[in-house]
């Protein structure tokens, strides 16, 4: 079977200084696939070379066996089906929620179609529907978070790439927000998450990759990476 | 009472001038991380363009506005393909200088060909002024303000109701995630090119047939005011950079009136300076650079 993602020996440098060094990673259609990692382990700079943010040095990243995405642009790689939930939301905050949501459907020339799906939005988070015309900076962290998943759902994904979705949110909305990621996978969209929130992510995620300095040093299933006394020990405070 | 009211209305006929320009100037600025000098030239070829066309072609203000605002657009398409877009994501510092090195190679390029003085420019417009209460407009200054807020409006609706205006501001306030959400920023930096020159070609036709004449270097004055308009509004809003300049126009104007017309230049960097002591990033906010 194809991975619908395949990650090999990715090597990102910013300057002289190495972010990720041979990392490979791999997520098939329907998974949730979390990766693990202290800040600065490079877990966003995957991201970013993914969606063709931030150049990578090394390695190959194959989308549906076919697309190689390094020699693609970000909008092109957007137009395959990859949309992003990036770290702190990262809203056009001087854009309504209306104006944000349409943005998620820029790539979609067909505008009844894109109508359709905010629509779709609008019925799946109501909130964000009495707040269409309000300035997305102007929102509750929570309600942004919602605004960034809605967003990035509008495309219509095949894979969702999500940055630290619970980064500054109350654990209440944190734990809305890991259901929420289980309903998308629910719907058949693939999520890759970068999360430092382990014992949250371990719990959804079917696979997990952990990261140190760049390198993953421990992949599997995600239950068995929870089980482990390394993992306890430096992800989920303490062994149990 | 009268004088006032007469040196508001040419004031904002002036400062509707100044909007389009900086408008233009500040569109390139927030999508493209660019400070265009060469804008204010772009201004003056498209005056030329509009001359040429009303020498040439046709005597029709619709015209010569046209053509002037092509002639300015190709212009601005030509200066983005070879100057703009090799030095995209370098220092800022970079492409102000090489913009910089354009507009004073299009200015004496310009004096050369036509020379160092003002030329005339064909007689589009009647001379006919209109008397309201004792105010009078002459028919060009209506002509001139009249297109000028048409322009604005244009390009407010294009920011704020089209798909592409709406990349537009998504790519002046996130690049990057704009990008990841399917936008070509190339493609939306290049229309921002062409439609802030072709809105300057508008107005420099414009100021060509309220003034009847045109010069190589009438652009330095324009740009320069534009620059300091961008600066005191901030790029957030292009409607404050739009009221800002039709404020300068007023103050302008006032200070002409009231004190001294040789003191009326000078108003715009006496505002700038004042403006950012106390609101660094202008009046109505900036992205940041």
């Amino acid at each position: 079977m194809t991975p619908l993602l395949e990650v090999t020996d990715l090597s990102v440098r910013y300057g002289a200084v190495p972010a990720v060094s041979g990392a490979s990673i791999e997520i098939f259609g329907g998974e949730i696939r979390v990766i693990l990692g202290a800040n600065g382990a490079g877990k966003s700079t995957i991201i970013k070379a993914i969606l063709g943010l931030q150049r990578a040095q090394a390695g190959a990243i194959r989308f549906d066996g076919a697309h190689d995405l390094r020699r693609l642009r970000p909008h092109q790689v957007h137009r395959l089906g990859i949309a992003w939930v990036p770290e702190g939301r990262q809203l056009w905050g001087t854009l309504t929620v209306l104006e944000n949501l349409r943005l998620g459907t820029f790539a979609d020339r067909d505008t009844a179609r894109a109508e359709r799906h905010i629509g779709e939005m609008f019925e799946r988070f109501p909130r964000l529907q009495e707040r269409r015309n309000q300035l997305a900076g102007s929102l509750s962290g929570g309600e942004q978070q919602m605004v960034a998943i809605a967003r990035a759902l509008v495309s219509g994904p095949r894979l969702l790439l999500m940055d630290e979705p619970s980064l500054g949110l109350a654990p209440f909305v944190v734990r809305d927000v890991f259901a929420l990621v289980r309903e998308i996978n629910a719907m058949g969209i693939s999520v890759l998450m970068v999360e430092q929130n382990a014992r949250q992510a371990l719990a959804l995620a079917h696979w997990a990759y952990l990261l140190e300095t760049g390198r993953v040093v421990e992949s599997g299933v995600a239950a068995e990476i929870a089980a482990k006394d390394s993992v306890k020990e430096i992800f989920l405070g303490g062994r149990a | 009472m009268l004088l006032l009211l007469q040196q508001v209305v040419n004031g904002l006929i002036i400062g509707s001038t100044y909007a389009v320009v900086a408008v233009g100037f500040s569109m390139v600025f927030t999508v493209l991380r660019v400070i265009n000098f060469a804008h204010p030239d772009i201004f003056m070829l498209g005056m030329f363009a509009g001359l040429a066309a009303g020498t040439y072609v046709s005597h029709s203000f619709v015209v010569v506005l046209v053509l002037g605002a092509l002639g300015a657009g190709v212009a601005g398409l030509v200066l983005e393909r070879l100057v703009i877009r090799p030095l995209r994501g370098r220092d800022v510092l970079m492409t102000l200088i090489a913009t910089l090195g354009v507009a004073i190679m299009l200015e004496n390029g310009m004096a050369l060909l036509k020379g160092p003085d003002p030329v005339p420019y064909p007689a589009l417009l009647g001379q006919a002024a209109l008397g309201l209460g004792g105010i009078r407009i002459g028919e060009r200054q209506l002509a001139n303000f009249a297109i000028s807020l048409l322009v604005l409006a244009l390009a407010s609706y294009y920011v704020r109701a089209t798909r592409y205006g709406r990349a537009t501001r998504a790519i002046a306030e996130r690049p990057d995630v704009a990008a990841a959400f399917g936008v070509n920023v190339d493609v939306i930096s290049r229309i921002t090119v062409v439609l802030a020159s072709m809105m300057a070609g508008v107005a420099a036709v414009s100021v060509g047939a309220l003034y009847g004449s045109a010069s190589a270097f009438v652009g330095l004055l324009y740009g320069l005011k534009s620059f300091v308009v961008m600066l005191v509004a901030g790029n957030r809003y292009f409607e404050g950079v739009m009221a800002v300049a039709l404020g300068l126009g007023v103050l302008e104007a006032l200070v002409t009136g009231y004190i001294s017309s040789s003191l009326s230049d000078a108003v715009a960097f006496f505002m700038l300076i004042a403006v950012l002591y106390f609101r660094p990033n202008g009046l109505f906010g900036s992205y940041a650079a």
